[in-house]
């Protein structure tokens, strides 16, 4: 929204400095997104007269102007526009001085003397381009005749100000302060002085109020619900004109493009109060109407499936059932709220016009604009909710300007279809409750006064200090509720007043997190480990999916995504960790290890709430491409989870082969990502029997598909169910005085006997009261396929005394007599 | 024609020997292929070399086909030919001593936006705070309509949000779970934050993302005030940027609070001398706050008329960014180790 700071002046009738203004804005209003000088911006332009023309002898498209400032002076400029007459006025910018359409862009251009085809040109004569008051460019604008010579371009186009630009966020609910009287009044208020609407605006308005049958205007609303009040008057006898300066400037400055007279009145008051009106050409409504008639008719009402319009703007635009247009008995001629028609727009021929002020609903003009994809300054109004009360005010207002400005008289009834008036709201506010609300101390009086500044009315029900009870002006149409008129008083009064004051309450602690302790304890183990926490999109491309081997049907697909590389939500962390894990190999790193921490999600699997289950897992990947690691990389994987498990203390982790595990009743996200492993070197991770995650090395696909060495293997485990976890936490073994022994045993078995098993049966053996041992491999090797050679060291610590080398050869072959029994 | 049939003949022939059978399936036989593009020639051959044109992409289709099923095969009978491994076992058979599975001496690291997270979360447990993580697939109710915005609310317009087909919300604000919070630890005293993955349909630059952070706060207990909002977010930035700071709050606009406010703080780079985290103007503007709306607190099953709070919600991308002097907003979520090992 933009404000002029004259416009402040003249509705508040204060002199505050642009400073003063701008804190205002922000603390009271809402962000000022910059402001704009534009008496710098028009700096060194003047009204120039043409007084010599004579044709560039080198270049057939210059002509060689003679101009004035008025004191006798005489200015050669040379002009691309050959069609200016000697006595013409024209906007003319010395040299040293910027183009205006440039200022304070990135390519501000400064205007030199230079010679043009060998012609000194000192100066530039204006296009209404450069001028930033049109879009033509091709020729030089012809000011008015009546202008003064030599006098500042700003001074007479009243363009000495300084443009003030709020950001639109803080006024999304604020119709009213996308009004210039809207701004006033608060502005007004901040400075603790009352704000008085113009007398047109109070009530139901004043201005030309004559009704005449002159002519008949039929109205019908067809749509109620969207439109919940349509005014139309018609004027007749109107002369379109080009608007006086004081109206095109006001317009410029609001950052709206004048047209004529009856276009830029009804601008005009969009800009005043927020509220956009239409004009429609009368003859042309009735004239393509195909039910011809001598009066004009309008109908409110939804469009139909297909219909067209031309719209003002020239384009030709279809409508469907959701739009609401204005039409006559047959044709839309404007689609409501937002753009007018082409075929019924006012020319410079127009005698008589419809005037229309209207309420649309503000969330169906926000909906046909978005999906009509037209933008327009009625649309951004009426988006913000107004005020249907002022339609007939505003109105009156506009007939009254026209008549004053282009000699229209009312013409016809005012055909006003409001069934349902919007009353004032009262709204009762508790002084204590509003103290209690903001941290303040307002006495009722200093409550009020802030309210009357903005309009408010205070209706004396409660006589008590404790209450009062106010009327909300109309167009307020964002107060509703109590809080709503305590965000006016704390703002008016001002944040800055309220003092800061930490809450009192009772000294309870903040319940624990048990996902997020885990995830931390992890983080410090995997980091202090040399592992790397990476952080990546939750979305994934189609591609990455297929290539990690799993199921793109599982994931859930977005509807505007960004790009087809962004299109899906991941299903599993370990697809964007094989990603990553590609292109660190690419940055030629040679080893590394990396987790994430995340959600995925699966389609179809949903939690209590018939939402897509979101479960934090973690995904580790660990690679290499260095001779450093020798057998299958599940193993180093298992180190680092191993890690884990033995420095939270949680104890049961068992690891079960994938292929030759049970793959029934798996849960979905387990499921989805088993294809990327390889069956043979991948294991579940279960606790008590709980399956919790799968480890391994990627299948040979996978790693072909992501050009991963050989030497890769991942990890995703559920850290909810980690998190939950009872973990060990009691001194198992006392620890002896006296020195333990051990001893190197080495067991052939059959392959497929698991390294498990031995450990169990060892422990089993030699686990007693007083007794506790130690297990840890020192090989494994196998000649034949069938056998395998599995070396243990085993450590027995005895309470009591250290056991004698035949106590332990004892143990050892009731050992080896277990080991033997298993096939 | 038969010129560039013998080349791809012989590219081929190289790709055979190298590519993977998808990789071969995709260059060769897809939408796009080349061979399908022989295909879709066809009738731009004249008449008479049509016949003998057919037969010669038909035979490179054929070549490719069979060589796609043999590298199936071969990964095929490659992982057949792989023994089970002892998933008990701490390492593989055979393994030499000093290659056997170990911790490697790397660098290791925290992400930067994790231990940020990890600061500002210990910083509010000590106040008293309970932390509750966010979702990133929500429903309408949530994301709106439960934080008082009706459907066709202009005020949506303000989150460029992400849908999924089936009509569930990428969260675009860690607000979405002040209802799920209001119910879980009502009645009050409320104190909890909120942490979480948002995401907003927008243009990524060196400083916008679509995947960003966010930790949402809310506190709701008898008589609690604006005031005790501007002191309790001060209280935790001055702990949380170890340094004393001056305040501002400003008007915004949120459907989910009234007063709706914008907390802005003097820049604590500069001391309010202008910099160009601050843009030279010495203020930081951090956050969307407010005093929680009566029909959030209402849908949240909490009496306003009893109660009432504030809530706010703090980015935490660009935080970690300043204090970190990364200037690309992007390389948070790249995963790339050479610059997260730095961290």
């Amino acid at each position: 929204m933009k404000l002029p700071i004259s416009s402040i002046k003249e509705y508040t009738n204060l002199d505050i400095p642009l400073e003063e203004i701008l804190h205002i804005i922000a603390t009271k209003i809402g962000e000022v997104e910059g402001y704009l000088s534009w008496e710098e911006m028009y700096k060194g332009i003047y009204i120039a007269e043409i007084i010599n023309k004579e044709d560039h002898p080198d270049a057939e498209k210059l002509a060689i102007y003679k101009i004035t400032l008025g004191k006798k002076d005489e200015i050669q400029v040379v002009a691309g526009d050959k069609t200016l007459e000697i006595g013409d006025k024209v906007a003319y910018i010395q040299p040293g001085n910027i183009v205006p359409s440039t200022y304070k862009t990135s390519e501000e251009f400064v205007i030199k003397a230079v010679k043009m085809r060998g012609i000194l040109s000192n100066g530039m004569l204006c296009s209404e381009r450069e001028l930033n008051i049109g879009p033509d460019h091709t020729k030089v604008l012809k000011l008015d005749k009546g202008l003064t010579v030599g006098e500042t371009f700003a001074k007479e186009y009243n363009l000495n100000d300084t443009v003030i630009e709020i950001e639109n966020k803080a006024l999304t609910n604020r119709g009213d302060l996308f009004g210039i009287i809207g701004l006033a009044r608060e502005i007004s208020a901040a400075k603790s002085k009352p704000f008085t609407s113009p007398e047109w605006y109070k009530g139901e308005g004043v201005g030309v109020s004559k009704e005449s049958d002159k002519y008949s205007l039929e109205i019908s609303n067809q749509s109620q619900a969207l439109c919940p009040r349509y005014i139309g008057i018609v004027l007749d006898n109107v002369k379109v004109s080009q608007s006086p300066v004081w109206l095109k400037s006001i317009l410029l400055k609001s950052g709206i493009r004048p047209i004529n007279s009856i276009v830029d009145i009804t601008n005009y008051l969009s800009i005043l109060v927020g509220q956009p009106l239409h004009a429609f050409d009368y003859d042309k409504v009735v004239k393509r109407d195909p039910k011809r008639s001598d009066k004009a008719h309008i109908t409110i009402r939804l469009a139909k499936d297909g219909e067209t319009i031309q719209t003002l703007d020239d384009n030709l635009v279809t409508l469907d059932s959701n739009t609401l247009v204005i039409a006559d008995s047959t044709n839309p001629i404007a689609i409501a709220g937002i753009i007018g028609g082409k075929d019924t727009e006012i020319d410079e021929n127009t005698q008589r016009v419809i005037l229309e002020c209207a309420n649309f609903d503000r969330f169906n003009v926000r909906k046909t604009s978005m999906s009509l994809g037209i933008f327009t300054d009625a649309a951004t109004r009426f988006t913000k909710a107004q005020n249907p009360n002022q339609c007939l005010p505003v109105i009156l207002y506009a007939s009254q300007l026209i008549n004053e400005i282009s000699k229209g008289e009312i013409a016809s009834k005012i055909v006003d279809i409001y069934p349902e008036y919007i009353e004032q709201r009262k709204i009762s506010l508790s002084i204590k409750k509003l103290n209690a609300h903001l941290g303040t101390k307002l006495t009722k009086e200093e409550v009020l006064t802030i309210l009357k500044n903005i309009e408010y009315k205070d209706i004396e029900e409660d006589s008590t200090d404790e209450y009062i009870t106010v009327l909300v002006p109309s167009f307020r149409m964002d107060i509703n509720i109590a809080e709503d008129v305590h965000e006016d008083i704390g703002r008016i009064y001002g944040y800055e007043n309220i003092k800061p004051v930490l809450p009192k309450r009772e000294l309870t602690a903040g319940k624990k997190n048990k996902v997020l302790s885990i995830k931390s304890e992890i983080r410090n183990i995997l980091s202090n480990s040399g592992a790397n926490e990476i952080d990546t999109y939750s979305f994934v491309s189609m591609d990455l999916i297929k290539k990690s081997e799993q199921d793109p049907n599982l994931a859930y697909s977005i509807k505007n995504a960004l790009s087809p590389e962004l299109s899906l939500m991941r299903t599993s962390l370990i697809t964007s960790m094989l990603s990553k894990a590609q292109e660190n190999i690419q940055r030629n790193i040679p080893t590394f290890c990396m987790y994430e921490f995340n959600l995925a999600h699966q389609k179809g699997n949903m939690d209590n709430f018939e939402l897509p289950k979101e479960q934090w897992n973690m995904s580790l990947l660990f690679t290499t491409k260095e001779d450093i690691l020798e057998g299958n990389p599940y193993y180093q994987v298992k180190r680092y989870m191993e890690k884990i498990f033995s420095t939270l203390n949680i104890l049961n982790i068992e690891y079960l082969l994938v292929n030759t595990t049970s793959q029934e009743n798996l849960p979905v996200w387990i499921k989805n990502i088993l294809p990327t492993f390889n069956p043979k070197s991948t294991a579940y991770i279960t606790h008590k029997g709980e399956i919790i995650g799968v480890i391994g090395e990627f299948s040979k696909t996978v790693k072909e598909n992501f050009k991963l060495p050989n030497f890769t293997a991942g990890v995703e485990i559920d850290i909810e169910y980690l998190s939950k976890v009872e973990r060990e936490n009691k001194v198992v073994y006392e620890s002896s005085k006296y020195p333990s022994i051990n001893q190197d045993v080495t067991l052939q078995l059959p392959r497929r006997v698991e390294y498990k098993q031995i450990e169990r049966i060892i422990l089993d053996t030699i686990n007693t009261r007083d007794r506790y041992a130690t297990v840890e491999c020192l090989d494994i090797y196998s000649k034949e396929d069938e056998k395998r050679n599995i070396t243990v060291r085993i450590e027995i610590e005895h309470l009591e005394k250290t056991l004698s080398t035949k106590e332990f050869n004892k143990i050892v072959k009731k050992i080896l007599v277990k080991t033997s029994k298993l096939e | 024609m038969s010129k560039d049939i013998s080349k791809i003949l012989k590219q081929i022939d190289d790709d055979i020997h190298t590519l993977t059978s998808s990789e071969l399936k995709q260059k060769y036989l897809s939408k796009k292929g080349i061979v399908t593009e022989l295909f879709q020639n066809i009738k731009n051959i004249p008449n008479e070399e049509r016949k003998e044109y057919g037969i010669k992409i038909n035979g490179l289709k054929k070549l490719v086909e069979e060589n796609i099923e043999l590298r199936k095969n071969d990964t095929q009978t490659s992982d057949l030919d792989e023994k089970n491994i002892d998933p008990s076992a701490p390492f593989d058979i055979n393994t030499k001593t000093g290659k056997r599975p170990h911790i490697l001496d790397l660098k290791g690291s925290k992400h930067p936006l994790m231990k940020e997270l990890e600061v500002i979360l210990d910083i509010f447990q000590r106040m008293g705070f309970d932390v509750m993580e966010s979702k990133q697939l929500d429903d309408d109710f949530h994301m709106f309509e439960s934080l008082n915005f009706p459907k066709g609310h202009p005020a949506r317009d303000m989150y460029d949000t992400f849908w999924t087909e089936d009509g569930f919300v990428l969260p675009a604000h860690t607000s979405t779970m002040q209802n799920r919070a209001l119910r879980r630890y009502g009645p009050p005293p409320i104190r909890v934050v909120l942490p979480g993955r948002c995401f907003r349909n927008e243009a990524t630059d060196a400083s916008h993302e679509h995947t960003f952070y966010q930790i949402e706060g809310i506190y709701v207990d008898k008589g609690i005030s604006l005031a005790h909002m501007q002191a309790t977010i001060k209280e935790y930035l001055e702990k949380y940027l170890e340094t004393e700071l001056e305040i501002k709050v400003q008007p915004s606009y949120f459907p989910f609070t009234e007063p709706d406010t914008e907390f802005v703080i003097s820049c604590p780079f500069c001391k309010k001398k202008g910099c160009s985290t601050c843009g030279f103007s010495g203020w930081i503007e951090l956050m969307g706050c407010g005093m929680i709306h009566p029909n959030v607190l209402t849908a949240g099953g909490i009496d306003p008329n009893k109660y009432s709070g504030f809530a706010w919600g703090v980015g935490l991308d660009r935080l970690t960014l300043i204090k970190r002097g990364i200037t690309d907003i992007r390389k948070l979520r790249d995963g790339d180790l050479n610059f997260l090992k730095q961290l």
